[in-house]
């Protein structure tokens, strides 16, 4: 698998951070450098989280109680913070999922508008 | 749970780690490993702060910085006392000044009325300004006539003073009552807190005798007694009944004890009283009609009162110039005050501007005494905002202790202020100490604070030249800064300071002016006419206490009049018309006017008053005989150049002296006696003997001891003669012309209590800038003495950099004085500006103040031990 160049890179839409965040800790608790990690490898490496942005959001969601944070030790025996996802985090990832699938048909029918193919 | 710092930097620690241990077994070497995981993360303390500002907000951030900051002001301060001291009294003399100050202003001007709907409550005056009269009031068939046509305002309400004599109440005595028609209560808008108050049906001659009390005198001298109402009370010669006790409400246009219907009055039902159009004696409030706006009121009166005063040409002279004017209720009531209290405010304003830039002054020269401090946390890398917030913190510190012990201030000032106010505005009666002057305290305080952070320069922070400072430098610009600022306050002292002299040269001249009376050895007083008594019967009633009161050990002379000189003025009415035989006046000139006073024989004895030419009145001028009276001075030699005043016959012109003229011949002319004015000026006075008119009710006592110590025995002689008979304020004639002058001494106190202030603090900052000064060169001194300098050198050059000071904000202060003067003339017609006198002795004073304060540091600079000095660097 070939690396995208830079200039490939997308930034990311302000928000959908977020709500990538609480869809990597779907599949359970995982550290800051994890989350930055599985968003790259997910993405085929299109998306990378700087960690300037991605710390604050994590803070950030846990006041709003969709997350919640404990010490852990990471597999290489490091002390990490791991952030789990609450119930109003599942809900909140319900509803930005929702309101994604909304926004890409809106801008999909834009770009591509029925008929003019 | 909300993470600290520790946790911020531990999650940040343990994603480095990570990263590291990742790269590490990707075969990096550890240091690049280590560089590259620092590197991906990018600027570490940034993300820090962010992750720190969801949590905290940056407010909350910089008001704990601020704290911790005040704690540190805190500390240090307290190796300053002498500085806190002094900065916390002057500004808590300063901002108590405006607290009081800005309380009474608010109380009085601004605070709406408790009348109900108060907007739309107006007062209307009727003036003459050709005859220089402010406000005659009005007359019944005025009244009459404005309220049949008048639409614009939905109801009239009349109010007129009256004296009674008062019995059934504590002592028998004479009141002031108000006396109303039944709409008053209603236009006004007032309610009761006790009974009912009064309504039309107590209109009309048949009604009962019914009275209201004021809540002040029901509260003060009854204790609030419910049982009250329903007591009968009699009111010279009619009875009536208490019905109602009014709310607490500026009592105007009079402050009265009770207020009772129009029947109570036989004077208000008589036909003087109901058909004579000049005579006005009723003052006339009325409500805006819904949907009338003040204007449109205006502009109808205007209309109607030309329409009327063009329809009876008698009544309305042409030179008068009769105006009406309708102002809101609560204009009206404090237009009196409204000129001294914003002067006070601006007094109080400037003394707080004094206040804060000497502070400033004391302010900056720590500053520059801290500069070394300043200087190597600057250099440590303290931001210029954290330099700012360490001299805001301290100033906050300062400022907030001012600002309490002024509030603690205030409420004595309010006390005093208010009391002043209430020589001219009702309204100041009812002022306190009210949440207001928390706020204006407070606000003042961190106005003064936040000004007084941002006066110090700070250190630059380009280069280590300012970390070589130890000791204290003063540059030429801080030198600069600081003279510049104790000069504008001894400006702007200097400009209060020469009004309050101006004030003192006023009142000093009023107090020293002559009168041309006997002051100190005759005692005036009340001794109203016995009830029932009339005409024959009243002239009896007086000479038997003159002669009763005669024969007492001490008393030299016994006289009775109708007016007390000064405290009577305004209460006969204006001067009135008369003719004299062999007098024409030229064309147009309007008829000649002269003061009608009642007086016994020997009432010029008495005071002292000389007899220019004639005869004095004898007893055998009485009822019957033939008509006289006596003229002053000024009179004669307006009328008869020549002196052919005596004997010849006057009359007045008046209508209400009866449509056919009664001639009095001019028997006597006495020197002028000016008993309106405090300030003499000539006197146009018609002297009538007592035993012609019939009408009394002031006794004059002349005494070779103390006039004071009379007053039990004549008490005792009236009240044998008529038990019930008052007999009032008693005082020298001396005194009540001090009690006349009252409100210009208050206004000379009261500014010059302010300019004293200003004087005080402005004072103290030229002897603190010239004390730090000579701290700053005491080497200088030092060098000076060593080689060969006199120590008394020294001192005069101290004390002549002081003088310097002194003398430019005096020159300042004048130049700007005048100019500001100029200004405020050009918009108040009342200013005046200070003679040469007051304003020299202002100066004199300013520098005498400030060479001997200057004293202190020119001596200290004048005793400088040469070798501690030079070894001090």
């Amino acid at each position: 698998m070939a690396k995208p160049r830079d200039d490939q890179r997308i930034d990311l839409l302000q928000g959908t951070l977020d709500m990538l965040v609480l869809r990597t800790l779907q599949w359970g608790p995982q550290h800051g450098h994890g989350i930055g990690q599985a968003i790259r490898a997910q993405s085929d490496d299109l998306l990378r989280v700087e960690t300037g942005s991605l710390y604050p959001a994590l803070h950030r969601l846990e006041k709003r109680g969709w997350l919640k944070a404990e010490w852990g030790v990471s597999e290489a025996n490091q002390r990490a913070k791991y952030y789990h996802l609450t119930a109003a985090g599942k809900a909140q990832l319900s509803r930005e999922r929702d309101r994604w699938s909304q926004l890409v048909g809106a801008i999909g029918r834009i770009m591509n508008p029925a008929g003019s193919e | 749970m909300r993470p600290d710092d520790h946790d911020f930097d531990e999650e940040i620690r343990g994603h480095l780690a990570i990263g590291i241990q990742e790269r590490i077994d990707r075969g990096f070497s550890p240091e690049a490993a280590r560089l590259a995981a620092l590197r991906e993360f990018g600027y570490l303390p940034a993300t820090r702060d962010e992750m720190r500002r969801v949590w905290h907000s940056r407010w909350l951030d910089a008001m704990s910085a601020l704290g911790q900051d005040m704690r540190v002001a805190l500390r240090s301060l307290r190796h300053a006392k002498g500085l806190v001291i002094t900065v916390v009294i002057t500004l808590a003399l300063g901002i108590g000044a405006n607290a009081a100050i800005f309380s009474v202003v608010r109380g009085v001007l601004l605070r709406p009325l408790v009348n109900r709907d108060e907007a739309r409550l107006i007062y209307i005056r009727q003036s003459a300004p050709g005859l220089g009269a402010d406000n005659l009031t009005f007359s019944v068939p005025e009244i009459a006539d404005l309220k049949s046509r008048v639409t614009s305002l939905a109801a009239f309400g009349d109010f007129s003073t009256v004296s009674f004599t008062l019995i059934g109440i504590g002592e028998p005595r004479v009141i002031q009552a108000g006396v109303v028609g039944g709409s008053f209560f209603e236009v006004m808008g007032l309610r009761p807190v006790l009974g009912r108050l009064l309504t039309e049906g107590d209109d009309g001659p048949a009604a009962a005798g019914v009275a209201v009390l004021t809540h002040r005198f029901w509260t003060t001298s009854l204790n609030s007694d419910p049982a009250v109402i329903g007591k009968s009370i009699t009111l010279g010669p009619r009875t009536a009944t208490i019905v109602g006790v009014l709310e607490p409400s500026v009592p105007y246009p009079a402050d009265t004890e009770i207020i009772a219907n129009i029947v109570t009055s036989p004077h208000h039902l008589g036909a003087t009283m109901v058909t004579g159009r000049t005579h006005r004696m009723t003052e006339l409030f009325a409500r805006l009609a819904p949907g009338a706006t003040l204007e449109q009121a205006r502009a109808e009166l205007g209309s109607i009162h030309a329409a009327m005063v063009s329809a009876h040409p008698d009544s309305y002279s042409a030179k008068a110039g009769m105006q009406i004017t309708a102002t809101p209720l609560r204009d009206q009531i404090t237009s009196p005050a409204r000129t001294i209290l914003l002067l006070l405010l601006a007094a109080a304003g400037v003394v707080f501007i004094i206040a804060c830039s000497n502070v400033a002054n004391l302010i900056l020269a720590r500053s520059v005494r801290r500069e070394g401090e300043l200087a190597v946390r600057a250099a440590l890398g303290a931001s210029r905002g954290a330099l700012r917030r360490t001299l805001l913190a301290e100033s906050l510190v300062l400022c907030g202790a001012g600002a309490v012990l002024g509030v603690i201030l205030a409420r004595p000032l309010v006390a005093i202020v208010a009391s002043f106010a209430a020589r001219f505005s009702v309204r100041a009666l009812e002022v306190a100490v009210d949440g207001s002057v928390l706020w204006v305290g407070a606000g003042l305080a961190m106005a003064a604070a936040v000004v007084l952070a941002y006066v110090p320069r700070l250190p630059s922070t380009d280069g280590p030249a300012s970390l070589a400072a130890t000791g204290v430098r003063l540059t030429p610009a801080t030198s600069r800064r600081l003279r510049l600022l104790a000069t504008a306050q001894i400006a702007l002292s200097f400009v209060l300071l020469a009004g309050a002299g101006m004030l003192v040269a006023a009142l000093i001249n009023l107090q020293a002016a002559g009168t041309g009376l006997e002051m100190r050895q005759v005692l005036a007083l009340d001794v109203p006419a016995p009830l029932g008594e009339y005409g024959a019967r009243v002239v009896d009633f007086y000479q038997e206490l003159a002669r009763r009161v005669g024969e007492l050990p001490g008393v030299e002379a016994v006289a009775v009049g109708n007016f007390v000189p000064w405290r009577d003025a305004g209460s006969f009415g204006p001067a009135v018309p008369f003719a004299v035989e062999g007098y024409t006046p030229a064309d147009g000139e309007e008829s000649q006017r002269g003061r009608l006073r009642i007086v016994s024989p020997r009432f010029f004895d008495v005071l002292n008053v000389p007899l220019v030419a004639g005869r004095q009145f004898t007893e055998d001028d009485r009822r019957g005989s033939e008509l006289v009276v006596i003229v002053s001075q000024t009179l004669a030699q307006r009328l008869f150049p020549n002196g052919e005043a005596l004997n010849r016959k006057m009359w007045w012109t008046d209508p209400y002296f009866g449509k056919q003229p009664l001639p009095r011949r001019i028997v006597g002319i006495v020197a002028d006696v000016d008993d309106e004015n405090v300030v003499r000026a000539p006197a146009m006075m018609v002297y009538h003997p007592f035993q012609q008119l019939g009408v009394a009710g002031r006794v004059f006592v002349r005494t070779g001891g103390d006039p004071y110590a009379l007053v039990p025995a004549v008490k005792r002689v009236v009240r044998e003669m008529s038990p019930n008979q008052p007999v009032e304020r008693p005082a020298t004639l001396e005194d009540v012309r001090a009690e006349v002058l009252t409100p210009d001494r208050l206004n000379a106190f009261v500014i010059s209590g302010f300019a004293g202030m200003a004087l005080l603090i402005s004072v103290v900052g030229v002897a603190g800038v010239l004390a730090f000064s000579v701290s700053a060169r005491i080497r200088e001194f030092g060098v000076r003495l060593a080689i060969g300098s006199s120590p008394r050198s020294l001192l005069v050059g101290v004390l002549s950099e002081g003088a310097v000071i002194v003398a430019i904000g005096v020159a300042a202060g004048a130049v700007g004085g005048y100019a500001f003067a100029g200004l405020a003339a050009a918009f108040l017609s009342q200013v005046q500006l200070p003679g040469a006198l007051p304003l020299a002795a202002a100066a004199a004073l300013m520098l005498g103040a400030a060479v001997l304060a200057s004293l202190i540091p020119a001596a200290r600079a004048s005793r400088v031990d040469v070798l501690q000095a030079l070894r001090s660097e």
